[in-house]
């Protein structure tokens, strides 16, 4: 019982962390109308730009996050609109595709600034919390506070700025927000920003947790995916839902198999939600 | 010359289809006009002509003495013509009150200006204010996506079907509200299915037939023509 319920913690943790990247993904979804799976790069490049920021400028975990947002936002902006944007015409699978290519090749970029090696984030080294036999690494919980602060920012700028509401609309009906004077264009690069940018803060958040390569976004890109597409690709609060189904269901995983097969949770996730409502858990037919 | 002129245009979805052969049409402003026809005859696609949703490959659309074909959606939009789309005329996942915010994009400051006085004016909308725009019924949807064009003030509403799917009692309060969103200066364009209601509120009608104009005059004279009550009214 105590096993299960420590599980269920380290779920609850790294399911929050991966709604972080999984809400970013669903944003591009809802706007872009396609999978930009380069949110697995960016992730990536948002670990780095975090892990310069803490490691060699000696800022804390927070500023850290902040920078891995703000580069990450920036890189996908700037790549969406060179390798992406001008493929747009061609439809969402062509899009996808190229999406992969332009993962790949970022992902070199980083491995030719940086090299294969693994690094840490420069922490202090601080002793468990502990309580009826179970254990919460003070770290764990500052980096759940930090992915909730993540979240809890972008559901204030959708709900309560105006921007946020036009991207809500395009989002939900892009032909009728273009005629109410949304501009698509100027919607699809912020999408991309914060999209890529909250990528950037998991890449970040995954470094914290453990340690970073230039395949730390790559590692992580199908439990993305998985989160997306159980809640409902297009769905923010699914991809919340989504992603501690995932977290949870790939520690609880444990109790049966070797932790080698844990990626498989995700696969399986997928295939179970989609049988049951393809339209996963919180999606809905939009237009 | 009137508020809105539309001479010879031809359109069509691709390059090769050309839906309308050479339309004409004007509309005076603070008048109702109706555009009647049968089915593909092009009565929808002459008015995404006007909203600047199908670029016309030929012929002249002027708005207000401003030459208008070729300009985005949101250009004309600006301009102070606005267009309510047959269906998907709302945004369903925001609420009532978004929806409005929505349709005065354009213009942030007045929209806040204009938002109390159309919940005044549509007390059912003021009543679901906070409900998800998906929730209300085929003539609330309207009755909210009218009220969101009338979110810029415009000179002149394009209404596609605006009674398409409504029972009769819901269709009979949407002219009514038609009437009286006319009442306040605003010329509408409005293509109907129910031609008999859209003669009674209309002050000229023009009749479209395989992408041409057929027929044309005061709403009065067509709905006392023998042909025309044959072909639209049933006898």
């Amino acid at each position: 019982m105590q096993e299960i319920a420590q599980l269920l913690i380290n779920g609850v943790v790294s399911g929050t962390i991966l709604a972080v990247p999984a809400i970013g993904f669903t944003a591009i979804y809802a706007v872009l109308r396609f999978p930009n799976f380069a949110v697995a790069s960016h992730a990536t490049v948002g670990a780095f730009a975090g892990y310069v920021a803490n490691a060699s400028l000696g800022l804390p975990a927070p500023a850290a996050v902040l920078a891995g947002f703000a580069v990450a936002g920036v890189v996908g902006v700037a790549s969406d609109q060179l390798a992406l944007r001008p493929l747009r015409p061609s439809g969402a699978l062509t899009s996808a595709i190229a999406s992969v290519a332009l993962m790949i090749a970022l992902e070199n970029v980083l491995r030719f600034a940086f090299g294969n090696d693994l690094r840490g984030f420069d922490l202090p080294i601080l002793r468990d919390w502990r309580f009826a036999g179970l254990r919460v690494g003070p770290q764990q919980l500052e980096n759940l506070a930090m992915a909730v602060a993540a979240m809890t920012a972008l559901f204030l700028f959708l709900a309560f700025t105006r921007t946020g509401k036009a991207m809500r609309a395009v989002a939900d009906n892009p032909a009728l927000a273009d005629i109410k004077g949304i501009d698509p264009e100027r919607m699809a690069r912020l999408a991309s920003f914060i999209g890529m940018g909250l990528a950037g803060v998991g890449g970040v958040l995954l470094g914290l947790d453990t340690s970073i390569d230039p395949l730390t976004g790559f590692r992580a890109i199908l439990a993305i995916f998985a989160a997306a597409v159980v809640g409902g690709l297009g769905s923010i609060p699914g991809a919340v839902v989504g992603a501690l189904t995932v977290g949870i269901a790939e520690e609880l995983s444990l109790l049966a198999f070797q932790p080698a097969y844990r990626t498989a949770v995700g696969f399986l996730a997928i295939l179970i939600v989609l049988m049951i409502r393809p339209r996963g858990l919180l999606g809905e037919r939009a237009y | 010359m009137g508020l809105l002129s539309v001479e010879g245009v031809i359109a069509g979805y691709s390059a090769a289809d050309e839906i309308l052969k050479g339309v004409s049409l004007a509309v005076e402003a603070g008048e109702i006009v109706a555009i009647l026809g049968p089915n593909g005859a092009g009565k929808s696609t002459l008015l995404k002509s006007i909203a600047g949703l199908i670029r016309p490959k030929r012929g002249k659309v002027s708005f207000a003495g401003e030459r208008i074909d070729g300009l985005a959606p949101r250009q004309v939009s600006a301009l102070g013509l606005a267009f309510v789309p047959q269906e998907q005329n709302i945004f369903p996942r925001l609420s009532v009150l978004e929806n409005l915010e929505m349709g005065g994009y354009v213009d942030p400051a007045g929209a806040q200006r204009r938002i109390p006085a159309l919940l005044d004016r549509f007390p059912m909308l003021a009543e679901k204010r906070r409900q998800a725009a998906r929730t209300l019924s085929g003539g609330q949807r309207q009755v909210l996506a009218m009220a969101m064009a009338l979110m810029v003030e415009p000179k002149l509403l394009l209404l596609d079907e605006p009674s398409a799917g409504l029972s009769p009692i819901a269709a009979e309060r949407l002219f009514e509200t038609i009437a009286g969103i006319n009442a306040d200066g605003i010329a509408i364009v409005m293509v109907e299915q129910n031609a008999l209601e859209a003669l009674s509120i209309a002050k000229r009608s023009y009749i479209l037939v395989d992408g041409r104009n057929s027929r044309s005059g005061p709403s009065a004279e067509l709905a006392a023509d023998p042909e025309v009550r044959r072909v639209f009214l049933g006898g």
